[in-house]
């Protein structure tokens, strides 16, 4: 029984997160409050907006009880903006994630992307959230009605996904044996599509710069040096 | 933690419990796809999360055979939440089995090592391991092994400086989100000192940060 993937999560298990990122939703039935495993849903009446976990608001968008309010990001609007900075901004790197909340307590566990209200009606516009790809893309197949112009959006989300995979693709250079390289702003979905690549491609350079990285490990315990700290020698020169 | 702590906690952050233990189980569940090695059996959070599994299946199947189509309705969207976390529960556990089959003594001797307060292996992932090993050694013993002379029969020999016992591959790459700011991390054997600061995106060495993927201070995506 156990598990025959291999590591690394599959683009279902990527949308299976992701329909746990709350949406907001204008119910147009009743619904009484329940008790779910992942926490109290408060009753919903019409026409009062609710925020509810995806995976809820399809299975209601599907039977005709709610209609789904796209997040503010997904409006051709910004999505143009965004692009724009994407391509003419800030040409090497993602445009930043959204903002995060204050972190609470520190005995509590922090909340992360898809627990982060990133998608609600009320999300921040300027900013493409963890799950942007697979979100569009589910919101844009199950409730294209509730789009003013889905069909701007879904051109604008095209573009966006591309100018984004050619920098993943040139971000390939900076790749090296250490790893240790910000990958700030990538989404879930891309992450899927790139991770054994670029897992791959650090693995096998440290494999080939392991003997090196072995001596200087061994030189560095004998002088009694943290490994942190900075070598200088004839290491530096063979770069 | 006495009431004081408890009410400031719910006073800062008023995120219901049941969330928190999503988040948390959805957390453990991305871990043990993607690291290489194990996390330790968060006991507390598996007895919460089926327990309230259990007590939602029982609820379904009291009110199944009522036929009122509102009610019918509260029920399917119970249960979808049901199977959702079922999948989560099964897949985090069957992506545990897969690590205990793959290499089954190096993670035996490391849920020995562990603090008896945090084992790394659940009672029954234990009881798995161990007489699934006793079979297996039973196996080898009766078919070749054997045969071969007494200093060769042992399935751990580390002589010659090389372990028979295999292990994953500590050093692999692995991605992280940073959840609390860490400072410095230092990457051995290499000159690399990453800051990391809350919300970046690293990609890393897993030898170099599971200290803090266990303490629950980066999360692994």
């Amino acid at each position: 029984m156990a598990l025959p993937l291999p590591p690394g999560l599959t683009p279902p298990e990527i949308a299976f997160i992701c329909e746990m990122e709350l949406v907001t939703i204008i119910p147009r039935q009743r619904l009484e409050g329940l008790e779910l495993l992942g926490g109290p849903l408060k009753p919903l009446n019409p026409p009062q907006r609710a925020p509810i976990p995806l995976w809820l608001a399809l299975l209601l968008k599907r039977q005709r009880r709610a209609n789904i309010i796209p997040p503010p990001w997904l409006s051709p609007h910004s999505l143009a903006a965004i692009l724009k900075f994407e391509t003419k901004n800030s040409p090497d790197a993602f445009s930043p994630p959204p903002r995060l909340p204050p972190l609470p307590s520190s005995n509590t566990v922090p909340l992360s992307s898809p627990f982060l209200p990133s998608s609600t009606a009320d999300a921040a516009a300027d900013a493409l959230p963890y799950h942007w790809l697979e979100l569009g893309t589910m919101l844009l197949e199950a409730a294209p009605d509730d789009f003013e112009d889905a069909d701007e959006v879904r051109k604008l989300l095209r573009g966006l996904r591309e100018a984004r995979m050619a920098k993943l693709r040139q971000g390939v250079e900076v790749l090296d044996a250490g790893g240790g390289f910000k990958m700030n702003g990538v989404g879930g979905m891309e992450l899927g599509e790139a991770r054994s690549f670029i897992t791959g491609v650090v693995d096998g350079l440290r494999k080939i710069g392991k003997s090196k990285e072995e001596a200087r490990k061994e030189r560095d315990r004998e002088n009694g040096y943290s490994p942190s700290q900075d070598y200088d020698d004839d290491d530096m020169d063979m770069r | 933690m006495d009431i004081d702590d408890i009410l400031a906690e719910v006073d800062v952050d008023a995120t219901p419990r049941e969330t928190r233990d999503l988040q948390e189980l959805t957390r453990a569940w991305v871990a043990e796809r993607v690291a290489p090695e194990m996390m330790a059996w968060p006991g507390g959070l598996m007895e919460r999360v089926l327990g309230r599994v259990g007590r939602q299946i029982e609820l379904v199947e009291d009110q199944t055979g009522n036929m009122d189509p509102k009610t019918n309705f509260r029920l399917i969207v119970v249960q979808t939440e049901v199977e959702r976390f079922k999948f989560l529960v099964r897949s985090f556990l069957r992506a545990r089995l897969r690590k205990i089959d793959t290499h089954p003594l190096h993670i035996l001797a490391k849920h020995t090592e562990s603090d008896a307060s945090h084992p790394l292996l659940s009672p029954a992932e234990y009881q798995y391991l161990t007489s699934h090993q006793a079979l297996l050694a039973a196996h080898y013993g009766a078919s070749f092994l054997s045969q071969f002379p007494n200093n060769l029969q042992r399935m751990d020999d580390t002589t010659g400086g090389i372990s028979m016992v295999d292990k994953p591959d500590e050093d692999a790459a692995v991605l992280v989100r940073v959840l609390r700011d860490v400072g410095e991390v230092a990457v051995e054997g290499t000159d690399k000192k990453l800051d990391m600061k809350r919300g970046d995106v690293w990609v890393v060495r897993w030898s170099a940060v599971r200290g803090w993927v266990g303490s629950g201070d980066l999360e692994i995506i």
